[in-house]
């Protein structure tokens, strides 16, 4: 083909493409548009910068799907958490199980925020519910209890039980062979126990 | 060649190929008709029981054992790994009463599971399981046994997290993973100590080339492998909650088959460990703390497999004691009688869900002898099996080991943790029989409870069977490798009795009070520390995940994507350059001062440098 012809196809081609990608969203004409959404979170979707004013703390809170009054960004100590909301540290385990969830096997609906450790707050994880003895003391008893035992084992190594009551009398002459005496020796009698 | 060892290898080798020929029909595209899992597994684990029984029938007349070495699979100049199997008095023995088992369990689940539509699956992980184990029992080098030991691993997690849209049964399921992993971390540690020292993973070679070397890295190794898969303390909590899966992977898995191995582990290799005093010492002290604390927590669980689960891990512990004891053959022993009584005590429970429509609540069960009679009375065998009554199986084992320990020169503290879990034994059997079979019947009567099924009463009868002539039948053939203490004082000798019978009475005592009218749980102390399986789940399983997890996530987000992307980048180039731009160009202020201090400082200097 001429450099004419082809210039020709790639200007076709060009109007075809921006036809596609500007005109009416219904159709073939959307696959462009879907295609690029679907490849990702938009740019207003993303985290963003810490919010210092009230309109962006108001903007944060919407982008997030969560009131204004109960946003709060977790704190801007230079770990680059941005605007994501600081929601509280309490797993899926503690969710009302009969509710019917959009989503039963995580506890959750569709469109809520995110905690940041979710992946760690699902069901097969990390559980957070109150339990019913407190942690401090939970701690105490079970490393009070494996203490105590290692205490006691090791007082066992020290007092054994059963113990002899006399030292081992060995036959043949105390082995005097199997030792490696003599054989035309005759060995001394060691008796400490007659049977 | 001589007949009997061509016999012997021969059927042994049947044996295999019966297990796995169901299992190769199931690669064809064409699907298994319905009833594959009773035609074709069932059969084949019934057929593969009865041609056991020739290899062990020849073992106890003439004590032939066989090594056959099939085939040079990886071999170096330096190193050989060949297909290798042992049949030796422990494989011999253990292969058809873990056939006899698992052919009563099948039989069982043919009716536990026959609402379920992916049964035959369910039969096909079953029998892949076996044979997993089987190959770790026969395996005559540690490259076999680890891959049946991966293998029985793996169909655990399978069968456990069976129903998998319960979010509980995939935690139990990660759990028993997890737990199994740190195990394996040891035998890798292990297998690796040996291949770099003693070069071979054989068995024979191991022993003999391992005379005089100091083996007490690799034996911790083997030791932790044990603790993993046997569940002892520390790596336990996955065993009770296992019980997540269906009753039959309870009978099979976790009481008779999977959780001996790693007391099977260390069975094998116990020549290595006779002569290392801080091994034996650690398995003794391992075991006395776990019988005693999985006794105790057994003591006030509700849950009818829970209590039967934890039942099972304090015997796992007396198993590690007997190995602590030098006695390897005692442990087999007990081993063998105990997958009997235990497995039947789950197919018993099994039975007794089932007919309560799914109930496991012990509190909500209640005089189950007048409405399943030969249920309970099974239960009530296999539960005075468990505890040592005379003669039955479970007597042979556990009075002889008890007898040994109270006879052996080690650890006091020990000993009195043993003795003392004994009669929890016999507080928590007398327990699950009080609230299941005795009484009045403390649930709604909903379902028509009957025992009409022969699936469900020929497993529970044959295995009732077992658990009363296995310990007799065992003990009368088999000569013990060790001499036993044959005289001793009459208290040491009837103390396993005692401690059991004095467990009874207060337990008699205690379930006498539930009668009266008195407050309902007090909050005590120890009652909570039992209750909550001594605190340790609900520890353990809260802070290592949450500190892994977020340390995870830390290094990830944190550290690793902060330092690539602003560290190495704009923020590190700044931070470097900006305290030495500072400096040079507070420098250049112009201000005399920093002219004169620089211009002394190096006038000093030089004439420092010119005269040293």
């Amino acid at each position: 083909m001429s450099p004419q012809q082809l210039n020709m196809a790639a200007v076709g081609f060009r109007n075809w493409a921006r036809a596609l990608s500007k005109g009416k969203q219904t159709g073939f004409s959307a696959l462009f548009s879907q295609v690029r959404a679907a490849s990702g979170p938009s740019k207003g979707m993303l985290p963003g910068p810490y919010p210092k004013t009230p309109e962006e703390r108001a903007a944060a809170a919407k982008k997030y799907n969560m009131r204004v009054e109960d946003y709060e960004p977790i704190p801007d100590n230079g770990e680059g958490y941005g605007d994501y909301p600081q929601l509280p540290d309490r797993s899926q385990h503690e969710r009302d199980p009969w509710y019917s969830w959009d989503h039963p096997d995580l506890r959750r609906n569709w469109g809520e925020p995110i905690h940041w450790d979710f992946d760690m707050f699902i069901r097969n994880r990390v559980d957070t519910s109150p339990s019913p003895v407190d942690w401090h003391t939970m701690c105490k008893h079970l490393f009070g209890f494996v203490g105590f035992m290692l205490l006691m084992f090791y007082f066992g190594e020290k007092f054994p039980s059963y113990q002899p009551v006399a030292p081992k009398q060995y036959p043949y002459n105390n082995l005097h062979l199997e030792r490696g005496g003599d054989p035309e020796k005759q060995p001394e009698e060691v008796k400490h126990f007659n049977i | 060649m001589h007949p009997t060892t061509l016999i012997l290898s021969s059927t042994l080798l049947i044996i295999f190929a019966l297990l796995t020929y169901p299992l190769i029909t199931t690669l064809s595209p064409t699907p298994q008709h319905e009833n594959w899992a009773l035609t074709h597994v069932k059969t084949a684990i019934k057929m593969a029981f009865l041609v056991s029984l020739l290899p062990l029938f020849i073992f106890l007349d003439q004590g032939t054992e066989t090594i056959v070495t099939n085939w040079q699979w990886m071999n170096t100049t330096t190193f050989d790994i060949n297909l290798s199997f042992k049949f030796d008095h422990y494989s011999i023995i253990f292969t058809p009463i873990a056939l006899y088992v698992t052919w009563s369990i099948l039989e069982f689940a043919s009716w536990y599971m026959h609402a379920d539509p992916n049964m035959n699956r369910f039969f096909k992980y079953l029998l892949l399981f076996l044979i997993a184990m089987i190959i770790l029992v026969t395996a005559n080098n540690m490259f076999q046994l680890f891959i049946g030991w991966e293998g029985v691993g793996i169909m655990s997690f399978l069968l456990i997290g069976w129903w998998h849209g319960r979010a509980d049964a995939n935690t139990a399921a990660m759990q028993a993973v997890i737990y199994n992993r740190v195990g394996d971390i040891g035998l890798i540690l292990s297998m690796a100590w040996f291949a770099t020292n003693l070069n071979s993973w054989e068995i024979q070679q191991m022993f003999a080339s391992s005379k005089g070397l100091d083996l007490t890295l690799p034996l911790m190794g083997l030791i932790l492998a044990a603790t993993g898969k046997s569940a002892q303390f520390g790596l336990h909590p996955w065993l009770p909650s296992a019980m997540e899966g269906p009753t039959p992977v309870s009978a099979l898995l976790h009481s008779s088959t999977m959780v001996v191995a790693g007391i099977f582990l260390l069975i094998r290799l116990h020549p290595l460990m006779e002569n290392n005093q801080t091994a034996l010492t650690t398995c003794l002290c391992l075991g006395a703390l776990t019988t005693l604390f999985t006794a105790t927590c057994a003591l006030t669980q509700n849950d009818i497999k829970k209590i039967v689960a934890f039942s099972t891990s304090s015997q796992l512990g007396l198993m590690m004691v007997t190995i602590g004891l030098n006695q390897p053959q005692l442990a087999f022993l007990h081993i063998c009688t105990h997958a009997f009584f235990k497995a039947m005590l789950f197919l018993c429970s099994g039975s007794i869900i089932h007919s309560l429509n799914d109930e496991q609540d012990i509190r909500k069960m209640g005089g189950m002898h007048n409405l399943t009679p030969l249920t309970s009375s099974c239960l009530t065998i296999g539960s005075l099996a468990l505890t040592g009554t005379p003669f039955l199986a479970g007597f042979f084992s556990k009075d002889a080991i008890i007898e040994a320990l109270n006879t052996s020169h080690l650890n006091a503290w020990a000993l009195t943790l043993t003795l003392l879990a004994t009669s929890f034994t016999a507080v928590y059997s007398l327990r699950v029989i009080f609230f299941v079979s005795m009484g009045h019947p403390r649930f709604t009567a909903v379902a028509p409870i009957n025992e009409n099924n022969p699936s469900v009463i020929n497993p529970i009868k044959r295995l009732a069977w077992g658990s009363i002539i296995a310990g007799l039948l065992t003990t009368s053939n088999l000569l013990p490798s060790k001499t036993p203490v044959m005289t001793m004082p009459l208290p040491l000798k009837l103390a396993a009795l005692l401690v059991t019978i004095s467990g009874l009475l207060i337990a008699l005592e205690l379930a006498s009070l539930t009668s009266k009218q008195f407050k309902t749980t007090p909050n005590l102390i120890t009652h909570n520390f039992s209750n909550m399986l001594g605190f340790f789940p609900a520890v353990v399983h809260r802070l290592a995940p949450k500190l892994n997890l977020t340390l995870g996530q830390t290094i990830a987000s944190q550290m690793v994507d902060q330092t690539w992307f602003e560290k190495i980048g704009p923020k590190g180039v700044i931070s470097t350059n900006l305290p030495m731009v500072t400096t040079t160009s507070n420098i250049q202020q112009g201000m005399i001062k920093t002219y004169l201090t620089l211009f002394f400082l190096s006038t000093a200097l030089a004439v420092l440098l010119t005269l040293t």
